[in-house]
């Protein structure tokens, strides 16, 4: 990320504090622009690496310059909220669906134009309009060849609790994106049946780490029978590694017909109100859902477009195929039980 | 005044959301088990921690400084590069090599959140007590010689108990760094405070409870405070006997103990520098992710060390009148403002943070998003670690030669300016190397503060760990690091292990 | 040079009283003590005179300008008013020369005073020393320098000889006594040790208990105390029962000529004082001789102090000069003889304070 503000005020901390404090107010002044500046700013809550090449892209494209913030999805909500109206960012890219919710709530973001919302399938957009999906991710067992004969693999994500998979599950219960799968299980069988999902696990000796990370990591190695977590973990430790995704001995299993286990989740965008007539923006929101960027994601991120047309990474199974379960995700905002839960089966 | 305004926004903040909240809410919040059992963690990890670095930070001390270890100057200095190692990186740095070496995986908890935090956190007991043994007058041990006592029980009867003070402000610093960390306890999964307020922001996107939360982080400050304050009352001031030039005090002879003890103090520093050193080794040489351009990495430090510096400088200014008032009228006021800027002190970066976003959206419109608003966060952030080097510096400067110099004819100011503040410099240049290599450490405000557009090393450091690119992430930790030991091993050179000739 | 006039001055800590109504005037030009027993409050009228304290009640005039008065005070930067602190304070990152030329204006310092006072202070070459290599006695004397070189009118010393050994105390007086003449300036010196009161004041306040029980010339103080304290606190006392026979008095010792006083004296039953000095060893057999025994001999080198036990039981001290030749030893027989006139006391008194902290042994009671 070479933009201007960077240039400027490191030249500026070698040669004085004063004028980095000049330059820092020159950012904070120029963001009151409306109309076509051909300027806009983004917070996002997805990570540098994963979406600068495609704002450079679209910066070449559009020649507009994007000033982009980078930080954690659900802080930067909390941001955003704690902003309000007055927020300088235009535009919000987020990891989940439930960060975009909370923000939605608040009634920070501008309604989009029905024409940006009918490019992504109904269950990938909120129902209000208020913002988008951009790419979905799947939740998946990642497992280890050597250690977990195919024949094996569960039918259901329940099956976990049972006695033959005692110690050999790995959970990051700490990680949204099993939160999230959490409160969908809620959604769809209600507190009892999750809770109960919940302490068997507990029960069976599930291994906690951190993050998604390091159980594909650790089942890669065969320090871990299988784990639970999102489907293109498994393709970036083939790139960390340098190797293709089915040299590894973690593979993913999907759990099939529509189990609640292979739970599709979304990043997306929502627009502040104050931006919601800047063409600028429109331009960013739209590139977001063409076919550039879709296909980027696609292949450098092995996440699944969201628009129709677009071929996926090669080895998944295609969206509509995965008859994954019916969940509104902006249900999914409610998390706070959803914590509590966790915490109190002993997973945390 | 203004620094106390500083100081106070994170708490205005606190109870405009928890106003908002209402009572009912906040209630609801507080009164549950698992606050409970947060707030019986918290003050355990605490007081374990605590402990710890007391026990850990007085001993080194005192073997650097009175014994005769051997190789002594130069642990005595590497003792005190830990403070440069952010506990998010040693946290890191022990798990994957638990992990790598023994395929445990089971490094996590509470005690090993006690272990790294007492590995990173043991300076700031470490070195003002090193500073103090190192200053402290010999009459007193003497006499205490003269009247039987062994070398040994008067190391731990006289010596130990002239250097009270400064081992209670170490020990005060240790308590409320530990209730408002979140890099280890978060990498280390251990349920506290502040690992709770984090959740309920990231995971339920729940701004107002973690906000209660938050407030009862402020009470339990208190509690720390007064707890420190109660013991500062009973503990005499140590006071030099008689004129006459200062003498270096004499050694322990460690005799038998000379090498266990070596062994010892090495150990502890492998534990606590060898670790993390290792493990960002490991890193550079793991993954094929690429490591990033030399020029993004020389941007982030000059970042970081701008941004640092700036913070420091308006932190050092506001912390000089709280610390001058403190130390020159030390009356009701001057405590009150003194414990003031503490109060925040154990809130975590993130909820100060969200505060500035609030202030500097409601009040400083203009600065919001600019490295201004930043400065103002390392403030409020650090504003005590300035202000007890301030006014322990100005109280070490005794208050006759500012009365001499006026019956000299000089102004408040001048005297200020020509004898109060030269006196103290030296101890209010190494609270500015304190809050300069915290500044340099510090993340969750940074992330929320920072221009947009703008890396630091730390955020660089954040960004590139989060998507799991280690090898692209060690020369941000390693070069963090690094800048921040240069601060570090001056402080510990001042303490006077170094050159041995203090007075 | 200016005359300093204290005012009925009050001043507590909290719920201690230092100063209980302290009236002094200071002749200009001249070098007053204040002498006084630690706790007294000799140190508290320093500071209000400097105005590192403002005073409860009272005030403090300088040349008729009023600089201290409750709520009224004049800082201490303002009112020409030097200080010499106990152990000298010396600032201790500024060289010799840095330290004197402290309170210097530019047109002092081009004008060389600096150097100047270093030289009336017998310091001439130190001046690119640090405080820290310097022993204390010179320290002290740059103290004096760094106080006198803006030639303030009034100088305040705070016990400033307190630290220094015997031999340096009595050379380190005696220069900052010409030091201060050359100036002409206005001296207060504040001390505990009544040898330094009396042999550099050229008056002496006795305080004791936050007020000035007497004041006057060193040689009124010592020969006409006020009050048995004083008596006992500013010089080595011999106390005599006594009975007043008009202007002479019957005691132990024989008759003794009473100092002539001013007013009401009293009468009957008395006891009279007399100083150590005043009793001399004379041959067996002379007039008015009486005979007592040594009961113990302190050597002083140039003078001795003899206790001794008349027949009556009465203990009495004398102090003998040239002691080198043939001195009584302890058990010896002597005969005892009274010089001069003895001063009153009505019997009740008793000397309820405490001794100066001197290197001489109290006299008998």
């Amino acid at each position: 990320m070479s933009t201007p503000g960077v240039r400027s005020l490191s030249a500026s901390t070698l040669s004085g504090l004063l004028i980095l404090g000049v330059t820092g107010c020159g950012t904070a002044d120029a963001r009151q622009g409306d109309g076509s500046d051909k300027k806009i700013t983004v917070y996002s809550g997805r990570s540098e690496s994963l979406v600068k090449p495609v704002l450079e892209d679209f910066q070449e494209a559009s020649g507009i310059t994007v000033e982009v913030r980078y930080g954690d999805t659900a802080q930067m909500a909390a941001q955003l909220q704690e902003e309000g109206g007055r927020s300088p960012a235009d535009a919000f890219l987020a990891q989940d669906a439930g960060a975009l919710g909370a923000v939605a709530e608040r009634g920070l973001f501008a309604r989009l134009p029905d024409e940006v919302l009918d490019k992504a399938a109904a269950a990938y957009r909120d129902d209000g309009g208020e913002w988008v999906g951009v790419t979905g991710r799947v939740r998946t067992m990642v497992y280890n060849v050597d250690q977990v004969p195919r024949a094996d693999l569960p039918g259901s994500v329940f099956e976990l609790t049972e006695p033959k998979w005692k110690g050999k599950v790995g959970i990051a219960p700490t990680n949204g994106s099993f939160q999230a799968f959490v409160t969908a299980m809620r959604v769809e069988y209600g507190d009892a049946r999750t809770e109960e999902f919940l302490t068997g696990l507990k029960a069976n000796d599930a291994q906690i780490r951190e993050g998604n990370a390091p159980i594909v990591a650790d089942v890669d190695a065969g320090r871990l029978a299988s784990g639970l977590v999102n489907h293109y973990y498994v393709y970036e430790l083939a790139k960390e590694e340098g190797t293709g995704v089915d040299d590894l001995e973690a593979r993913n299993h999907f759990f099939p017909n529509g189990d609640i286990g292979s739970l599709v989740n979304v990043s997306g965008v929502g627009v502040l109100e104050k931006a919601g007539d800047d063409p600028d923006v429109r331009a960013f929101v739209d590139y977001l859902l063409g076919t550039g960027a879709q296909t980027y994601f696609a292949e450098q991120t092995y996440e699944y477009p969201l628009v129709a047309g677009i071929a996926t990474a090669p080895g998944l199974p295609s969206l509509s195929s995965l008859n994954s379960p019916d969940i509104d995700l902006n249900d999914l905002d409610d998390l706070e039980t959803t914590v509590e839960m966790i915490n109190d089966s002993g997973l945390v | 005044m203004l620094a106390v305004g500083v100081a106070l926004i994170p708490l205005a903040y606190l109870a405009t959301r928890a106003g908002e909240a209402g009572w009912d809410r906040m209630a609801d919040e507080l009164f549950t088990a698992r606050t409970g059992e947060l707030v019986v963690r918290s003050v355990a990890l605490a007081t374990v921690v605590t402990a710890a670095c007391t026990a850990l930070g007085v001993t080194l001390a005192f073997l650097v400084t009175r014994s005769d270890l051997p190789g002594r100057r130069l642990l005595g200095v590497l003792a005190a590069l830990p403070l440069a190692v952010p506990s998010y990186v040693a946290a890191f740095a022990w798990v994957s090599t638990l992990q790598g070496d023994a395929g445990v995986g089971s490094f996590a908890g509470f005690w090993a959140a006690a272990l790294v935090l007492t590995l990173v956190s043991y300076p700031y007991v470490y070195l003002p007590v090193a500073a103090a043994l190192v200053g402290s007058d010999p009459a007193q041990e003497e006499v205490a010689r003269s009247l039987g006592r062994g070398p040994w029980r008067t190391a731990v009867g006289v010596t130990l108990r002239q250097v009270r003070p400064a081992v209670a402000a170490g020990a005060l610093l240790v308590a409320l760094y530990v209730l408002s960390d979140f890099g280890a306890v978060s990498i280390l999964r251990v349920d506290v405070f502040t690992r709770a307020i984090f959740t309920a922001i990231s995971l339920g996107f729940d701004r107002t409870g973690a906000l209660v939360l938050s407030t009862v982080l402020v009470a339990l400050t208190a509690l720390v405070l007064l707890a420190e304050q109660f013991s500062r009352r009973r503990a005499a001031r140590y006071a030099r006997l008689g004129g006459g030039a200062a003498r270096p005090p004499g050694r322990v002879r460690l005799g038998r103990l000379r090498w266990p003890a070596v062994l010892g103090v090495a150990g502890v520093l492998g534990a606590a520098l060898g670790v993390p050193a290792v493990s960002l080794l490991r890193w550079f040489g793991e993954g094929v992710s690429r490591p990033g351009s030399l020029g993004e990495l020389a941007d982030a430090a000059a970042n970081s060390l701008g941004v640092a510096l700036l913070g420091t400088g308006l932190t050092m200014m506001l912390a000089l009148p709280v610390g001058l008032l403190s130390a020159r009228a030390p009356g009701l006021l001057a405590m009150a403002l003194d414990r003031l800027a503490y109060l925040s002190h154990a809130l975590p970066g993130l909820v100060i943070g969200l505060s500035l976003v609030f202030f500097g959206i409601n009040v400083a419109y203009p600065l919001y998003q600019s490295v201004w608003l930043l400065a103002l966060a390392y403030a409020a952030l650090f504003l005590p670690l300035a202000v007890a080097a301030v006014s322990a510096a100005v109280a070490q400067a005794p208050p006759g030669l500012e009365e001499v110099a006026r019956s000299l004819g000089r102004r408040r100011a001048h005297v200020l300016r020509t004898v109060t503040v030269p006196l103290a410099a030296p101890g209010i240049g190494a609270g500015a190397a304190l809050v300069f290599l915290t500044c340099m450490k510090e993340l969750p405000a940074t992330l929320l503060l920072r221009p947009t557009g703008m890396d630091t090393l730390a955020t660089g450091l954040w960004t590139r760990t989060s998507v799991a690119a280690y090898a692209a992430a060690a020369p941000y930790a390693a070069l963090l690091v690094l800048i921040a030991a240069v601060p570090t091993w001056w402080l510990s050179a001042r303490t006077g292990v170094l050159t041995r000739t203090g007075g | 040079m200016a005359e300093l006039r204290i005012a009925d001055v009050h001043k507590a800590y909290g719920r201690v009283r230092a100063l209980s109504g302290v009236h002094l005037t200071v002749r200009s030009g001249a070098l007053v003590a204040v002498l006084g027993p630690s706790g007294s409050g000799k140190t508290t009228l320093l500071r209000c005179i400097a105005g590192f304290e403002p005073p409860d009640v009272g005030e403090i005039r300088l040349e008729g300008r009023r600089i201290a008065a409750p709520g009224a005070s004049v800082p201490p930067e303002r009112r020409r008013i030097a200080v010499v602190p106990q152990e000298g304070a010396l600032f201790p990152h500024l060289s010799v020369l840095d330290n004197i030329a402290y309170g210097l204006d530019r047109a002092a310092r081009r004008a060389g005073r600096a150097t100047a006072v270093l030289e009336l202070v017998g310091l001439a070459g130190l001046q690119d020393r640090m405080p820290h290599h310097l022993s204390g006695g010179q320290q002290q004397r740059v103290a004096v320098a760094r106080a006198l070189a803006p030639r303030p009118p009034v100088v305040l010393l705070d016990e400033p000889f307190n630290a220094l050994d015997a031999a340096l105390r009595a050379e380190l007086r005696r220069d900052v006594w010409q030091a201060l003449r050359a100036d002409g300036a206005t001296a207060v010196l504040v001390t505990h040790d009544q040898a330094e009161a009396l042999s550099m004041a050229e008056e002496v306040a006795v305080m004791r208990d936050g007020r000035i029980v007497q004041s006057g010339p060193p040689e009124l103080l010592y020969g006409s105390p006020a009050d048995p304290w004083v008596a006992g606190f500013v010089g080595e006392a011999v106390w005599l029962p006594a009975v007043l026979d008009r202007d002479r008095a019957d005691t132990p010792l024989g008759t003794i000529r009473l100092t002539a006083l001013e007013g009401s004296a009293p009468t009957g039953t008395v006891r009279v004082l007399l100083r150590p000095e005043q009793i001399t060893l004379v041959p067996p057999g002379a007039p008015n001789a009486v005979a007592a025994t040594v009961v113990r001999r302190d050597f002083y080198g140039h003078d001795a102090m003899l206790a001794l036990r008349l027949d009556d039981g009465t203990r009495v001290a004398a102090r003998i000069f040239d002691p080198a030749s043939a001195p009584p030893a302890v058990g010896d027989e002597v005969c005892l003889h009274v010089r001069g006139t003895a001063r009153a006391f009505p019997p009740g008194e008793r000397a309820s304070g405490r001794r100066p902290r001197g290197r001489r042994p109290s006299g008998p009671a």
